[in-house]
């Protein structure tokens, strides 16, 4: 013990510093560590998209992004807690003996301190994206708010019904035209409701008595499947609908066939 | 004359015989319980020609015979002798108390109203066991009929109550499962105490939740209870006979805590033994303490929404009906009030179980006490404030939805801190690589992806696509199904030893353990992708294109319940014919491996004096 501190006499913070990092147990546990952070980078870039459905308005562009970049940001977390933890299990001690006492480690402010302050800032970027993600939502929906395409959606034990104000039309199927902002008008007549157009990427719980807003911008022309996320009673399984985002004619089309007239 | 610090040998064995507490035990109780039940159901029932009038005498009628069914029990039980004679001037004689503690009656004393605290302990483990084991079977039948699309084995009717039902069974049974058995067998000991503060009360916590087990079976047979383990309304109010099964089981299970809360409270705040002052109280205890603590405030708005729920039910009033100046937000409300800080109440003993741990096998002292307690009062206060992030969508109050998302992700600051202290801990050290210490690898894998994920859920964007999807169920199994049980099933193993006297068969639970944690792995990881591709949770069918990831699910399921299976084989196994174990066999410093086994009535013959922390390892051998 002396000697080594004998060693570390006369060293700069900066010398200590690298004689730390390069111990062994430091270089195993830090290569555990680029390991386990490389590998939730990797699942980061690959897990969401993959398995996340076909984007379908500019929120759910959003929400993947954020998925991405949040894994992103936990992944050295967890290379640091993966890395130690790897390291003290592969030199265990198996068997019936226990092992010796090891070396008396009480606390370290040092430490502490570093670890309490990279979680606060790690917890202050979280927090600062997702208000600036939910706010640039609410301030595109403002802004769109004056040309949207009001749609009254309406849950009921256990079907959903749209209907279109400003076209005329009742339907049971979600229709939406590409690229125009939409304003759904959600409520329910009975029990409590889940709205879930699952590839635009918003929700909102249907109430019976105070109507909820939600805003989206659909941007790709595809299928939409529409559940309900809130349980129902009996048939809440089978509670969903087809719909799909659809190119300005083929929505004129459709509104005009549904006995609708067109803008 | 006899004195409870008499030791057991030659103290008479008491045998009060012409008091009325010798002649009653849970027979009697089941005995005078359904007389109460049937008897009040017979009074109240009837019909009307209005279905709404005759919907509402009924309700009125199971609920108050399922209420009285409780009290029936207790009475018959003998719960209230002592207070009884109290009151009227003939306080139970010492030869009564101890005959009530259980002394020299054997196995007939787990029976009993007995106010033994490690009688107690093993009735609350055995009890946790029988509901897990329920809530478990119910789980594998879920899977099995989420195998493939199609549900072609369960009825929507009847998959709706097995949701409801595993939810509410598991949830009750998780908030007990450490602090029932630890809490009540080793912590008081753990602290050098004699008994409980209150120990009548502490046979009354027991008891009284134990008549909430039948209470709860019995809405199988009164149509099920539909509506998930949060009962929203106005569902919960339209819901059938069956729902008065969950309301019963909520008030007398919110008893139940508020009894058990108090005294374990009020046990680690007075009984300490000398010398103990609160740096040197082992972590365990101060988690489940605050734990408890927790569910003090949290339990009764729990109690009150199911309070108003049977109004609305039973006598047409409107608190959650929005036509008449009620609101189903309000139930939302209530019912979070309580929910958030509950998964935190079934989060943090076992988590504190596993702080016991991990000094143990690691042979070093827990780095940092001051930070582990910092950890979780952290927790514990940041939990009630969050309550909203459960309604982000509901349109209750958007402007709202900020604030809440911020107290949430702070909670992820104290959580870092209680990895900090484990990892602290190990760190530097030849870890003793027993099952109980797996646990403490296991916990800290499967906190660190439900804590992530929860981070996702947390954020207000994210949080519309995914609530109420099957990412939100894997998240909160990962929780409290990763990191609570698997805490409370690595103190089983650890503290077996001095409740059965045995060792726990290691290969077995070795075994257990493997199957147990990769098949969490495996069904929960097809659950975040189903959930992550769109499937709403709860449902009794699904679409073709989620069958890869259900069958995934379903595959991992079996496995945890093979492996659970084979753990109860090794308790039930090791209990009767096990190695019989040394006092102390994993070296361990704190006090309750100082009694031997079985653990005299007062614990210690001499009451101990504590001079340093249990975590000394390492040190004083310059």
């Amino acid at each position: 013990m002396s000697e080594h501190q004998d060693q570390n006499i006369g060293l700069t913070p900066g010398d200590r510093f690298g004689r730390f990092v390069r111990r062994a147990d430091m270089r195993e546990t830090l290569a555990w560590a680029v390991f386990y952070t490389a590998v939730f980078v990797v699942l980061a870039l690959f897990f969401y998209p993959k398995w996340m459905p076909a984007i379908h308005s500019t929120n759910m562009k959003a929400i993947e992004r954020l998925m991405v970049i949040f894994t992103i940001i936990s992944a050295p977390v967890c290379g640091f807690v993966l890395s130690i933890a790897t390291y003290t299990f592969r030199h265990g001690t198996r068997g019936n003996t226990p092992p010796q006492d090891s070396a008396p480690m009480r606390t370290n402010r040092l430490g502490i301190a570093v670890f309490s302050a990279v979680a606060g800032v790690l917890c202050l970027i979280a927090v600062i994206y997702g208000i600036t993600a939910m706010n640039s939502e609410a301030l595109a929906a403002e802004g769109d708010a004056k040309n949207a395409l009001v749609v009254e959606v309406t849950g009921s034990q256990w079907v959903w019904s749209f209907n279109y104000p400003s076209l005329g039309v009742q339907s049971s199927e979600l229709n939406l035209p590409v690229g125009k902002p939409v304003k759904f008008i959600v409520k329910s007549v009975d029990v409590n409701h889940s709205f879930w157009p699952v590839q635009l990427g918003v929700k909102a719980d249907a109430n019976d008595v105070v109507a909820v807003e939600l805003n989206t911008t659909p941007n790709k022309i595809g299928h939409l499947d529409v559940k309900c996320a809130e349980l129902c009673g009996l048939y809440h399984a089978y509670m969903e609908t087809n719909g799909a985002v659809m190119s300005q004619s083929d929505f004129d089309n459709w509104v005009t066939a549904n006995g609708g007239h067109t803008a | 004359m006899t004195t409870l610090y008499q030791s057991t040998s030659t103290r008479p064995i008491p045998n009060p015989k012409k008091s009325l507490i010798t002649k009653l035990n849970a027979g009697t109780g089941l005995i005078t319980g359904l007389i109460f039940g049937f008897g009040t159901y017979y009074l109240l029932r009837g019909s009307n020609d209005d279905a709404q009038v005759t919907f509402q005498i009924q309700n009125r009628a199971v609920l108050a015979g399922l209420l009285m069914w409780s009290v029936g029990f207790l009475i018959g039980i003998g719960a209230f002798i002592g207070p009884f004679r109290w009151l009227i001037g003939k306080d139970l004689t010492a030869e009564e108390q101890l005959y009530l503690a259980g002394d020299g009656q054997g196995f007939k004393r787990y029976f009993k109203y007995c106010t033994d605290h490690k009688v107690v302990g093993i009735q609350y483990l055995w009890g946790v066991i029988a509901m897990l084991a329920v809530g478990g079977t119910l789980a594998m039948m879920i899977r099995t009929n989420l195998a493939a699309p199609g549900g072609r084995f369960i009825t929507p009717p009847l998959y709706n109550t097995l949701v409801g039902m595993h939810g509410i069974t598991m949830i009750v049974a998780m908030i007990i499962v450490a602090t029932g058995p630890f809490g009540n067998f080793i912590m008081p000991i753990m602290i050098g105490a004699a008994d409980m503060a209150f120990p009548r009360l502490n046979a009354l916590s027991w008891w009284v939740l134990f008549t909430a087990i039948p209470v709860l079976c019995s809405s199988w047979f009164l149509g099920g209870t539909p509506i998930g383990w949060t009962a929203y309304a106005p569902l919960s109010v339209q819901a059938g006979i069956g729902m008065n099964a969950y309301i019963a089981t909520i008030i007398i299970f919110a008893v139940s805590t508020a009894v058990a809360g108090a005294n374990i409270t009020a046990t680690v705040v007075s009984m300490r033994a000398k010398g103990m002052s609160w740096n040197r109280v082992p972590i365990f205890v101060i988690g489940a303490t605050i734990s408890v603590a927790l569910a003090i405030p949290a339990f009764p708005t729990f109690m009150l929404s199911q309070i108003m729920t049977a109004m609305d039910r039973c006598f047409g009033t409107t608190f959650f009906d929005a036509h008449h100046g009620g609101s189903g937000w309000l139930y939302a409300h209530l019912f979070w009030i309580m929910g958030h800080p509950e998964v935190y109440v079934i989060l943090l003993p076992g988590v504190a179980v596993l702080m016991e741990i991990v000094p143990v096998f690691a042979r070093a002292p827990l780095f940092s006490y001051t930070t582990a307690v910092v950890g979780f009062a952290g927790i514990a206060g940041l939990s009630v404030l969050v309550w909203a992030h459960h309604m982000y969508i509901s349109g209750w109050m958007p402007m709202l939805n900020g604030p809440f998302m911020i107290t949430t992700e702070m909670i992820s600051i104290p959580t870092g801190l209680i990895f900090l202290v484990m990892l602290g801990t190990l760190w530097g050290t030849k870890p003793w690589l027993k099952v109980p210490m797996l646990g403490v690898y296991a916990f800290l894998w499967n906190m660190l992806i439900g804590g992530v994920t929860g981070i996702y859920l947390s954020d207000v964007p994210a949080d519309n696509y995914l609530h109420g999807s099957m990412y939100v169920t894997a998240h909160f199994h990962y929780t409290l199904m990763g990191a609570a049980l698997t805490g409370a099933t690595a103190g089983l193993v650890y503290w077996f030893p001095k409740m059965s006297g045995r060792m726990l068969n290691e290969k077995a639970s070795l075994v257990s353990f493997i199957l147990v944690q990769l098949g969490f792995q495996v069904l929960y990881l097809g659950m975040f992708i189903a959930g992550a591709e769109g499937q709403p949770r709860r449902v009794a069918d699904f679409a073709a294109e989620y069958s890869t990831s259900n069958i995934i699910s379903t595959g991992g399921a079996y496995a945890i319940g093979l492996g659970f299976i084979i753990l109860l084989w090794a308790v039930i196994h090791s209990w009767r014919h096990g190695e019989v174990a040394p006092m102390n066999p994993w070296g361990a410093k704190t006090l309750e491996w100082t009694v031997p086994y079985p653990v005299p009535l007062v614990n210690f013959d001499t009451p101990p004096v504590v001079t340093s922390d249990p975590y000394g390892y390492g040190e004083g051998k310059k």
